[in-house]
């Protein structure tokens, strides 16, 4: 995983949603929940460490 | 002659060449069918038949003074309804654009129209490229034509359906995260994700600014290729394009494949996450042993998990898609079709950090996608893991946790990739695989796609409507 997140409880991810910004029902928190929590568990095979230089490909070009 | 809208792209514009077909005419047989075929389907959201005329019109007068302008001159194509049409509207089959009426073209609908095509309507989508077809949205879903209750895959649904159907000669789709090769494979027609740069994006709904290709989709590769010979060259607008040097792709259709060295990545189907099903497999094998025959040596290659270029592509597509959509998730959420709205809302609880681990996982996928490559012209893998969703069966609202994508890879590494319908299943349905190059060598993916669709039947088969 890209940082050590565990997988929060609805109720944890609840007061996180709370903090976005988003207009969500009790729906949508369900779902978004099931979304998230299943997304972070894929996310484990993205390597957590990189070199602090490793630049991702989109680079911001002046000449441009 | 045959019947008119079964054509093939070359066929017709050799035939309009020697005036013993006008596009009035071809035009006109499109928008009957249209009108007769389209209401069991719903692949048109606008049908600009007015437009379509004076545009065939304008073609045969040009051609019967000795202008030719090209491949697509008097041709009748279908745009996905999130390319920019100037006077039009293009709705990205969404509510919240249902009154948007453009002032411009999008740049590859300015090229199409200058090369002398004849756009018919506007096709329908997955909103914004990215949802799925759901009761709360303003048009209905796009059907396969190939069976009814059957999906046609997405997100460019209505551009696929419409080349099966014979709705169009041509259409053009986009693709993110398969959503060329999706419906194309579902459909049976032939489809191209050019490489990332080659076509202009300008003027097309963004889903994901790093991923985002708009490509063409036709009956047949050879059409596809005569579709991006209009279609490919460096746009300044958009911040993507690439300045590359000018192909005939359409030639590379005709060219020989003995020799050309194909790797098979076969681990990424038969893999730990799934199975293909046994149609799959069984067209899987088949087309292997065909482009051994037409001379291609063809071997199994070790690429990275497909897992990996799975949750790369999706934790971008989620960050990016929902840095273009924060605005309307925020302040009129009840717009988006319920689908749509969770995928755009997801991406509010990444953070940076992860997209940016995304960003530098997906450097190391395609350098070692390149390194997996060596010694070899193409990929060849599978294009589905068997037959589209049906309709009954609700769709999931977060597709990234079931099977693994087959086409993200190619994605994330930007290179190109194409569609081929390789039969079909005991269904009915069809079976696809794909083809992909290395990075602007569309010619070589093209070259492979034609030369197996000469030596196989499928493109003589048509769905019945």
């Amino acid at each position: 995983m890209t940082s050590s997140i565990k997988a929060p409880t609805l109720e944890e991810f609840r007061a996180r949603a709370a903090l976005t910004g988003l207009t969500l029902t009790e729906e949508d928190i369900g779902h978004l929940h099931k979304g998230y929590v299943g997304l972070i568990g894929l996310m484990e095979r993205i390597p957590q460490r990189w070199a602090w230089a490793a630049e991702p490909p989109q680079v911001f070009r002046a000449d441009e | 002659m045959t019947d008119l809208t079964t054509l093939g792209i070359a066929e017709a514009g050799r035939l309009m060449a020697s005036g013993a077909l006008t596009a009035t005419k071809l035009t006109e047989a499109f928008l009957a069918r249209i009108a007769t075929v389209d209401r069991t389907l719903s692949s048109y959201v606008t049908v600009t038949a007015d437009v379509a005329l004076n545009a065939a019109r304008q073609a045969d007068m040009e051609m019967s003074g000795g202008l030719r302008r090209g491949p697509m001159h008097g041709i009748p194509i279908g745009l996905k309804d999130i390319y920019e049409t100037a006077g039009i509207k293009t709705t990205g089959h969404s509510h919240l654009k249902i009154d948007y009426v453009p002032a411009i073209d999008a740049e590859t609908v300015r090229r199409l129209k200058a090369g002398g095509a004849v756009i018919l309507g506007k096709l329908g989508t997955h909103e914004f490229a990215n949802g799925a077809m759901t009761p709360d949205q303003p048009f209905p879903p796009v059907r396969n034509p190939w069976n009814t209750e059957f999906q046609p895959g997405g997100s460019s649904s209505g551009s696929g359906a419409a080349v099966a159907a014979a709705l169009c000669m041509g259409a053009m789709g986009s693709d993110t995260g398969g959503s060329i090769r999706n419906p194309a494979g579902y459909c049976a027609t032939a489809g191209i994700k050019p490489t990332y740069g080659l076509v202009s994006r300008c003027g097309v709904f963004p889903l994901s600014f790093s991923l985002d290709t708009a490509g063409p989709m036709a009956w047949t590769t050879e059409d596809c290729a005569l579709m991006l010979d209009v279609l490919a060259g460096h746009d300044p607008n958009d911040q993507a394009s690439a300045k590359t040097p000018r192909v005939d792709y359409g030639a590379a259709a005709q060219r020989s494949i003995k020799g050309m060295r194909i790797a098979l990545a076969k681990s990424w189907y038969e893999g730990p996450d799934g199975k293909l099903s046994k149609d799959m497999a069984n067209g899987m094998e088949e087309a292997v042993r065909v482009m051994r025959d037409l001379g291609a040596i063809v071997e199994d290659v070790t690429f990275p998990d497909i897992r990996d270029y799975h949750i790369c592509g999706r934790v971008i597509i989620t960050t990016e898609a929902h840095a273009i959509h924060r605005r309307d998730v925020i302040e009129r959420p009840e717009k988006f079709g319920y689908t749509t709205r969770r995928r755009f809302q997801l991406g509010a609880f990444l953070s940076a950090e992860q997209y940016i681990s995304a960003l530098r996982f997906r450097r190391k996928l395609q350098q070692d996608t390149r390194e997996a490559m060596r010694g070899y012209d193409l990929v060849m893998t599978a294009n589905q893991w068997g037959p589209p969703e049906i309709f009954e069966e609700p769709a999931q609202i977060f597709h990234f946790l079931g099977k693994p994508s087959l086409s993200m890879p190619f994605n994330v590494t930007g290179q190109p990739a194409a569609a081929v319908c390789c039969g079909f299943g005991a269904d009915g349905l069809p079976l696809a695989f794909q083809l992909a190059g290395r990075a602007f060598d569309e010619a070589s993916v093209i070259a492979a796609a034609s030369a197996y669709e000469r030596a196989t039947p499928w493109r003589s088969h048509r769905p019945t409507l």
